[in-house]
């Protein structure tokens, strides 16, 4: 003898509920409502997944709906007659297993963060036409331009000199047509941005007048900073950012997105600078050998470091942008290391 | 209201002795009452969550589906759960149509400007239409005592009922294309005639904001069906406008306060402007934190006590304070569990919003009939809805 449940019936015309009693049999779920009597199939029924809380209802495929106010009784009738929880079911009412789903969770961030995530921008980069990759650059540097920076006022056969000394050490470095395609802009910058230098997709290096004043007399220095951002331009590492931003603020939206928009941003701000010291990474690798390969010491650039850290204890900035670079004494390390 | 007139006059002529059961011509209060709990919603949200990014995705139709399920399950009205009886399968369609537009649309948009100025008209003229389909597709898959409920605004009604929103954003663009210069020069101000139509563009759009919700508002809620039930909206347009004035004012007494504060604290001590511009940040989460809940309560109960048919009351009697308090809550203790505390902050928030709403009914329940089945295939707007964060404000 099947198991019964008595229940409310709703037969989806009408909004009253009429008392009915269900059973399952022969592969059917059998209701009788008074005189009426109906058959369905049970793969044609959308049956309730179990819960603590909450009414169970049975959704049948001609519009009617089966109530159940009491849950247990419910979820009693439907072990008794042999309806299992679907496997999400089961993994979702047990504690322990939704423990292993948050450490798994946990595990696919990590993974993703560690290596889906430049995989795809890897991916991502490939299908981007550089006609793209120009313009982002392009809109960058106007946007730049129209706020913090100013035609540059060193005389122009300084600039001449350095242009021609960066284009011999490129060429020094790269095998023939192997060079990065890079265009170099000299440019005054107002004291907020300070000695810098910096590069932006499609290969454009802005140069700030104030970092070649402040190292005039070490114009090898001002080399290997140029070459510090060829390394940037070379591994597309603007376009690289712009597009694991998106990505990560995409996933990040996924966990928190609609609650805040502001929460989801967040992870995304807290990868960029973990991503970027990263890139600061390569692109001193990349520095050292261009001036290795010129022939000039990478101990250069410890003189430029002591001379920015001055200069930043005199100018009480804010220290917005430095977050992003790897610690100082790990990079005159890494310069001052023997070739 | 003349059936209520003719029916006193029955009354009165049978001496109140029709035979009827008195109590059918009272009207009834129905009470709404969530029983979700949190503890339970997050063990459901780990696991659509993991198994959402395992698919890249392709799982979020069915963890919507399960998320709606639980939440109408415990959602009672008078007793009787809410039933939703969307097909996951057909809201992964869906979902993948508004995924390859979204897609499409991002990147036109950074191709070049005439292709993104073509993506984003497209998109205006699609949008409507979505989410006109979206409201249909919702109310179609829920039921309440075995009934469908339906959703019966047209698309020419969703156009005009957007239109309001579009025209200051047109605006904006026309004088972009008539006022800009060909090459701008980043160190030249801004031409005084764009800036005139920007600055007018803008004003505008404050202007037309309330009345744009409004209208909004009473597109969708002039096109709820239960029964034969068809609900109207009656609110009129100035309380919006009230409610707007309110909120800008809650907007900007702050900022102002906090200004002199600045002016006067420099002028005093100049460091502590520094420790002024960390503490902004916070100020301005804090007061996203409180306005939003204000508003979003205040207009919550605006619209749902403004919402009725012949039969039919809708009333919502939802506290802005308690709202508030919960939001800063909810917000600050998500933050502190990097995310977790989400599916808790939603069933805190579901309850009470929920349990602030009530039902009145006049006459009896039992003898309503459906007007029609109504079926609704196209899951896209769904998605749609979904993906834009297009909220039925319930």
């Amino acid at each position: 003898m099947a198991p019964r449940l008595q229940l409310e019936y709703f037969d989806g015309r009408s909004a009253r509920p009429q008392r009915a009693e269900i059973q399952l049999q022969d592969g059917q779920l059998q209701l009788a409502c008074g005189l009426q009597h109906h058959q369905y199939p049970l793969g044609s029924v959308r049956w309730p997944e179990r819960q603590r809380h909450g009414q169970r209802q049975a959704l049948l495929p001609d519009g009617g709906v089966l109530s159940c106010a009491d849950a247990a009784r419910w979820d009693d009738w439907a072990r008794a007659s042999g309806l299992r929880d679907s496997l999400t079911v089961r993994w979702m009412q047990n504690w322990r297993l939704v423990g292993t789903a948050l450490a798994m969770l946990l595990a696919v961030l990590l993974l993703a963060w560690r290596w889906g995530l430049p995989l795809a921008t890897e991916a991502a980069l490939r299908w981007l036409p550089p006609a793209l990759e120009q313009q982002i650059g392009g809109q960058a540097l106007a946007q730049l331009e129209s706020h913090w920076l100013r035609p540059s006022e060193l005389p122009p056969a300084e600039q001449d000199a350095l242009r021609q000394r960066f284009a011999t050490l490129v060429k020094q470095a790269h095998p023939p047509g192997q060079a990065p395609a890079y265009q170099l802009h000299f440019r005054a910058a107002s004291t907020a941005l300070g000695p810098n230098a910096f590069a932006l997709p499609g290969g454009a290096i802005v140069l700030t007048d104030a970092l070649v004043q402040l190292m005039r007399d070490r114009p090898e220095a001002v080399l290997g900073v140029l070459a510090h951002e060829l390394g940037h331009v070379r591994q597309r590492h603007g376009l690289r950012l712009a597009v694991q931003a998106s990505l990560v603020s995409a996933a990040a939206g996924l966990v928190v997105g609609d609650f805040s928009a502001l929460l989801a941003g967040v992870p995304a701000l807290l990868t960029q600078q973990a991503y970027s010291r990263d890139f600061e990474r390569e692109a001193d690798a990349e520095a050292r050998r261009c001036l290795l390969a010129a022939g000039i010491s990478p101990r250069v650039m410890l003189d430029f470091f002591e001379r920015l850290a001055q200069q930043r204890q005199h100018a009480a900035s804010l220290p917005i942008a430095f977050s992003s670079h790897p610690a100082d004494t790990e990079r005159k390390r890494f310069f001052s290391e023997p070739p | 209201m003349s059936n209520n007139n003719d029916r006193n006059a029955a009354d009165s002529t049978l001496g109140n002795l029709s035979g009827w059961p008195h109590s059918q011509y009272r009207k009834r209060k129905l009470d709404v009452a969530f029983t979700g709990s949190g503890s339970e919603y997050f063990r459901i949200w780990i696991v659509n969550l993991l198994l959402s990014l395992v698919t890249l995705g392709l799982y979020l139709p069915f963890a919507k589906a399960r998320r709606l399920s639980y939440f109408y399950s415990n959602t009672l009205i008078d007793g009787q759960a809410l039933g939703f009886h969307g097909d996951p399968w057909k809201m992964l369609r869906g979902f993948l149509l508004l995924a390859v537009l979204t897609l499409a649309y991002g990147f036109a948009a950074r191709f070049s400007p005439l292709s993104a100025m073509a993506a984003f008209a497209l998109l205006c003229g699609l949008w409507p239409a979505l989410w006109r389909a979206g409201l249909q597709f919702r109310l179609a898959n829920t039921s309440w005592r075995g009934l469908r409920l339906g959703f019966t605004g047209s698309s020419a009604g969703a156009y005009a009922a957007l239109l309001p929103l579009y025209v200051p954003a047109l605006l904006m663009v026309a004088g972009q294309f008539l006022f800009a210069p060909e090459r701008p020069d980043p160190r030249a101000p801004m031409p005084l005639l764009l800036g005139l139509s920007m600055a007018a563009s803008f004003l505008l759009m404050l202007l037309m904001l309330p009345w744009g919700v409004a209208r909004i508002k009473r597109y969708q809620h002039g096109g709820y069906v239960y029964a034969d039930q068809q609900t109207e909206l009656t609110v009129p347009t100035r309380r919006f406008y009230g409610l707007g004035l309110k909120a800008l004012l809650l907007t900007l007494l702050p900022l102002a306060l906090l200004g002199a504060l600045a002016a006067i604290a420099v002028a005093v001590y100049k460091p502590l402007l520094f420790w002024m511009m960390l503490a902004l940040p916070l100020a301005y989460l804090l007061y996203f934190a409180l306005i939003t809940p204000y508003v979003s309560a205040r207009l919550q109960n605006l619209v749902w006590n403004g919402t009725a048919s012949e039969l039919l009351q809708l009333q919502s009697d939802l506290p802005a304070r308690p709202l508030a308090w919960l939001t800063l809550k909810n917000w600050l203790l998500t933050a502190l569990t990097l995310g977790l505390y989400r599916p808790f902050a939603a069933v805190h928030t579901a309850r009470m919003r929920l349990q602030a709403m009530s039902l009145m009914v006049e006459g009896d329940l039992d003898g309503w009939v459906a007007r029609q089945s109504v079926a609704q295939d196209d899951a896209a707007g769904d998605a749609a809805g979904d993906f834009f964060g297009i909220d039925m404000g319930l």
